[in-house]
């Protein structure tokens, strides 16, 4: 056992609320202990360190009152928040039916909860689910109906006041879409201040018969935190997934996406956005299983990387031998800004069936020195016009996000992580 | 205007342009003929400014200033604009904010204020019916999935929307169609006046029946090899460029 | 029109015969005395048995390695014979009249004429038997344009500063599983050195044929082109239909000095095994190249034999403006797996390196390419294009893509494309229509997938390579 893994079972036995979930936790704690903790040829984190986690002295999170930051995503929306891994009523709006924290369900909604987590999950795919199951104390049980449609997105804000030195929370959420349901949602990770500290999340997404989901995920905290995230899907026949996650820097953060189509008709698009900077990593590792005939997948990762940050992408696609007239397509495109960036990519297909067209392609370069001529040539500095560029770059996903929110919301964050400085960004943001 | 002295350049350290002279005065057109590979186009992007072409001698002087001193979006701001042959495609990076950017860009150098964002949209709008192009393309990304056509009126747009002093246009007929390449000249017949002044270079004759001349340069091998008034382009037309090459070589 | 392909695809493997010679073998096992064995039986210089004797220390301490996308049993090292040599060359025949004639015959069989009459003009052959080089033809045109072409065991003696030098310099001993072993215990390969400025007035050619049962081939192949020079190198291998398993762990290297150029091109056919996977070689070669300043390596290869592939001919672009290219066609049928690719390190500033990887699957094989592009800190400029396609051919087989792409350097461009189809009914329809047959259909449409690879190949490779992708591919349409 790793230094990380002794320590994270001593807090583990200290979570002891609430009783309905300490046989799980046990369950998990058990399979964490005995994960094989990576080492340098271990394919999975071969371009990763775990020294940032090893290197420090952690303590769970506590349940305590926080402010709401000033500048919230959505406001038309339906807000849960979690502050330090526990629900928040206070700063939570009136919850409707289906959308329930763990700590308020009932004895016979437990049950349901209990049948329903870690149905998703291939633990051992990712080492980090064992963990926050170990931790489990709370989380958001999103469960609709047959044929429901909520409203509003449902805005889920996890705020981590980092107090302290080595705070860690545990955050989970469980999705199940029934028949032909619809719903929307943004996970949004905030840390509220600059003290080492992390999050395991590990979201399950259970979409039933025609479901349909929008599922936003922003993970923007700075430098000291550490994310370890995971989301894992299952889409029934002709369920829809629409998949968006973006990513800046910190020290590690490390995002897993495993989404398998389990009904034929089923059809999903990921994008993804990651912009590290200064010694930031960022790791995502997606995998998309077909398992049965008639899916489509379109799935699109781009990555700016500047200063001495790395990141990695390794993005597999893998087609079951009765998953004949798959349609996947795979894309991952990276721009180094910067002579000590670095990216390590490795688009995989692993394809057990004949009647498929697949494709994937990756791409590593600068910015295109013929745009940056043209925009030169029309008076724009250089300096302005490569922030423009690499803005554009991303953009491009952006722009295409249903959640319109959202999308305003994003392009001056997204802008000033190229540049700090307004004269640069100022012909990006607008409204 | 442009004053332009034995001027050499080269790419790829191939020498391209080999002292090649050309003085413009304010308001005049100036088009420039020539067999393919003569250096025309090198002569546009080494004006504006393009990395990997090199001036190896010779000076360029824009209303009186160091024009090779100064650094590609400098030339813009003093007044030069290249209308390109190839214009490229920028995703994700929207029209308007290019032309705005530019445009603010080019009020502050001239010690102007800023325009709000609707008495630019205002501009953007008549620049765009000046050329017919749908309003809608403001909001695309840079010339991406233009056509040819679209292409090139986007770059007059551009050119109304800067009022440059020195246009330069680039093979802008090529692949035009008659209709765009009306819409082309009407758009910088529009623009011509007495204090601006303009390079069309181009290989057919064409064009020049729409925005007349007041001289035609041949270049051939780097060089102005033979100056003449319109009736030049027609003989050029008539001929061809071989007669030429033998005359002077 | 899955049951068609599938009979097209069951042709009889026309190189599996076995030559009856009486050879010198030694009894299966491995340890310091095997390798003293072979050392002594070649007379080998002693820094050669210390070179061989740290090797096996080094392959002792390694494990086996198994992230390839590969399965077979574990492999007993000590149910192999490190040695065997057809008994008629204890002492090597000075001409081909003195080579045993059933040997000539086995190589008249595989369509590789030995008598220097009967050669296609303009090709040296050496030809390695199990692990002893029998005949390379040739030598005296060679020797003439100072090309040196010869067994490496002769070249150990005749050329020992060369030997010494460049031996493991590209390869070395401890890289890899199978390449410490093939340092322990090779046997025989060929060594070619090019002086400077000098353009091979020939191509160089080696055919390989493992003949005894049990044995393991180990060549070793060292390819030097100095300072300015060209050679192009082709590389053959076959061997006899057996039950059993054979084990063949090749290390080649090449080192292209500044402005030299090395071009490479293998036609694979090892025994692949037969149609319910029993038997066929297990080929786990490594083979891999420096490139100096300006210069190039291209690998061209066709990969058709063999039970099991693990294979990655690779260029180290170590020189500023060096160029690395690989070209290959995998076709795998009934059982085979194969798992090959290769990997371009840009280490020089402006290097470049082209990728082009056709796989073909059918039956129930599984095929996986797996690449390396690295931009290392100091690869200003430097660009790579990959394009990796496969092929499926009925629906029990597997096509695999493992590309990593690392890239340290802003300036560097690094594409990689890659898709997946298979044969379309359009297509096959299309071609019937116009009067084919379903096996011309599908072999046409093969060739047509492979063209910008075989169009790399040297004139009349590239043609054997065009049949043997038809037989190999026989029983596969249905």
């Amino acid at each position: 056992m790793s230094e990380f893994q002794i320590q994270s079972v001593a807090l583990a036995s200290q979570q002891t609320a609430p009783a309905w979930l300490s046989h799980l936790r046990q369950q998990q704690t058990e399979t964490w202990q005995a994960a094989a903790w990576p080492g340098r040829k271990t394919e999975a984190w071969r371009y990763t360190s775990l020294a940032p986690l090893e290197n420090q002295t952690w303590q769970l999170a506590q349940a305590c009152s926080a402010e709401l930051p000033d500048d919230l995503v959505l406001s038309d929306a339906l807000r849960v928040v979690f502050v330090n891994g526990h629900f928040s009523a206070q700063l939570s709006d009136p919850l409707p039916q289906g959308v329930t924290p763990f700590s308020r369900a009932q004895p016979e909604e437990q049950v349901l909860i209990l049948a329903g987590l870690n149905q998703t999950l291939v633990a051992d795919k990712h080492l980090f689910a064992s963990l926050n199951g170990a931790l489990l104390n709370d989380g958001l049980w999103l469960h609709l109906e047959p044929g429901q449609r909520l409203a509003q997105p449902i805005y889920l804000l996890h705020l981590q006041t980092a107090q302290q030195e080595g705070e860690l929370a545990p955050v989970r959420i469980l999705v199940q879409l029934g028949q032909s349901a619809e719903a929307t949602l943004l996970e949004d990770y905030r840390v509220q201040a600059p003290g080492i500290s992390a999050v395991s999340a590990v979201t399950e997404l259970q979409l039933g018969a025609n479901a349909s989901l929008q599922h936003y995920r922003l993970n923007l905290e700075e430098e000291n935190h550490l994310h370890l995230g995971s989301v894992h899907a299952t889409l029934a026949a002709d369920a829809r997934l629409q998949g968006f996650t973006l990513a800046s820097g910190s020290r590690l953060k490390r995002l897993d996406y495993h989404l398998r189509h389990l009904g034929q008709g089923a059809d999903l698009k990921l994008q993804g956005i990651y912009l590290p900077r200064g010694n930031q990593r960022i790791d995502y590792h997606t995998e998309v299983e077909h398992v049965v005939p008639h899916c489509t997948t379109d799935e699109v990762f781009r990555g700016v990387i500047a200063d001495t940050a790395k990141a990695c992408f390794n993005g597999r696609i893998h087609i079951h031998p009765q998953a004949q007239k798959t349609l996947a397509e795979m894309s991952n495109r990276n721009l180094l800004t910067s002579p000590r960036a670095e990216i390590n990519t490795k688009p995989e297909l692993e394809i057990y069936a004949d009647d498929v067209k697949c494709a994937h392609g990756a791409t590593v370069s600068q910015l295109n020195d013929e745009a940056l001529f043209y925009m030169t040539s029309r008076g724009i500095s250089a300096a302005e016009a490569r922030v423009m560029l690499s803005f554009g770059f991303v953009n491009e996903l952006v722009e295409g996000l249903a959640l319109e929110e959202l999308r305003v919301w994003l392009r001056p964050k997204i802008a000033a992580i190229f540049a700090q400085t307004s004269s640069l960004t100022r012909h990006l943001i607008h409204d | 205007m442009l004053k332009i002295k034995d001027l050499c350049a080269s790419v790829e350290e191939k020498a391209i342009l080999r002292s090649l002279n050309l003085e413009i005065k304010p308001g005049e057109i100036h088009a420039i003929m020539g067999p393919n590979g003569a250096g025309k186009s090198t002569l546009g992007n080494v004006l504006a400014g393009r990395p990997g072409y090199e001036v190896t001698s010779g000076s360029v002087e824009l209303k009186g200033q160091d024009l090779l001193e100064m650094d590609p979006e400098v030339r813009a701001r003093e007044g030069l604009f290249l209308a390109f042959q190839y214009p490229v495609e920028i995703p994700g990076v929207s029209n308007m904010e290019l032309l705005k950017a530019a445009v603010d860009a080019k009020r502050q150098h001239e010690g102007k204020s800023e325009l709000s964002a609707i008495e630019f949209m205002k501009m953007a709008r008549e620049a765009c019916k000046a050329v017919s192009l749908d309003q809608s393309f403001l909001k695309r990304g840079v010339n991406e999935g233009f056509s040819g056509g679209e292409k090139k009126r986007n770059e007059i747009m551009q050119m109304m929307l800067l009022e440059p002093s020195l246009c330069i246009l680039d093979e802008t007929d090529s692949g035009l169609d008659i209709d765009a390449l009306q819409v082309v000249a009407n758009g910088v017949n529009a623009m011509r006046s007495e204090e601006r002044s303009f390079i069309v270079v181009t290989h057919y004759q064409r064009l020049l029946d729409y925005i007349v001349p007041d001289f035609v340069h041949v270049l051939a091998h780097g060089r102005i090899v033979k100056s003449g008034d319109k009736s030049l382009a027609l003989e050029l037309e008539a001929k061809g460029y071989s007669w030429l090459e033998q005359e002077v070589l | 029109m899955s049951e068609q392909v599938e009979k097209l695809i069951r042709k009889e493997y026309s190189a599996g015969f076995h030559t009856d010679i009486e050879s010198e073998t030694l009894p299966p096992g491995l340890n310091e005395e095997v390798i003293r064995f072979i050392s002594a039986k070649k007379g080998e210089p002693e820094w050669l048995l210390e070179w061989r004797l740290k090797a096996f220390k080094v392959w002792q301490s390694m494990q086996e390695p198994d992230w390839a996308h590969v399965t077979y049993p574990k492999i007993d090292f000590q149910a192999i014979s490190y040695y065997s040599a057809p008994k008629s060359l204890a002492d090597r025949p000075k001409s081909l009249d003195e080579v045993d004639p059933d040997l000539i015959e086995t190589y008249n069989k595989l369509g590789i004429p030995l008598h220097e009459q009967e050669m296609l003009a303009g090709v040296a052959v050496d030809a390695v038997f199990d692990s002893v080089s029998v005949v390379t033809t040739f030598r005296e045109k060679l020797e003439e344009a100072g090309v040196i072409f010869c067994p490496i065991s002769e070249a150990v003696h005749k050329y020992p500063d060369l030997v010494k030098k460049y031996l493991g310099s590209v390869v070395p001993q401890r890289d890899n599983y199978y390449a410490a072993l093939n340092s322990a215990v090779f046997s025989d390969g060929s060594f070619v050195y090019i002086p400077k400025g000098v353009r091979s007035p020939m191509e160089l050619s080696t055919y390989f044929r493992i003949n005894e049962m049990n044995t393991g081939q180990f060549e070793r192949t060292l390819i030097i082109a100095d300072e300015g020079a060209y050679v192009s190198y082709l590389e053959g291998c076959t061997a006899p239909q057996r039950d059993e398993n054979q084990l063949h762990a090749a290390v080649v290297e090449l080192v292209a000095l500044d402005n030299a150029e090395i071009k490479y091109s293998t036609v694979q056919n090892w025994y692949p095994g037969n149609e319910e996977g029993k038997g066929g070689i297990y080929n786990f070669v490594t083979k891999r190249g420096i490139c100096h300043t300006r210069a190039k390596i291209s690998w061209t290869q066709v990969e058709t034999g063999s039970a099991v592939t693990w294979k990655y001919p690779s260029c180290i672009l170590k020189g500023d403006y060096s160029i690395g290219e690989f070209y290959s066609v995998a076709l795998t049928n009934n059982f085979q797996q194969a798992d090959t690719g290769t990997k371009m390190i840009h280490l020089g500033k402006h290097t470049k390196s082209t990728i082009i990887s056709k796989g073909i699957s059918a039956g129930q094989s599984q095929n996986a390419y797996r690449g390396l592009v690295r931009m290392g800190p100091t690869a200003e400029g430097a660009r790579n294009y990959t394009q990796c396609d496969s092929l499926l051919i009925g629906d029990r087989c597997g096509a695999h893509t493992f590309p990593y792409i690392e890239s340290a350097h802003p300036t560097a461009v690094v594409e990689h494309e890659a898709t997946t189809s298979k044969v379309s009914d359009d297509q096959m329809f299309l071609c019937q229509q116009r009067g084919l047959d379903a096996e011309k259909a599908v072999s046409m449409i093969v060739n047509g997938f492979c063209r910008e690879v075989f169009k790399q190949l040297p004139m009349e490779f590239a043609v054997e390579a065009g049949k043997l992708l038809e037989v190999s591919l026989e029983g596969s349409v249905g």
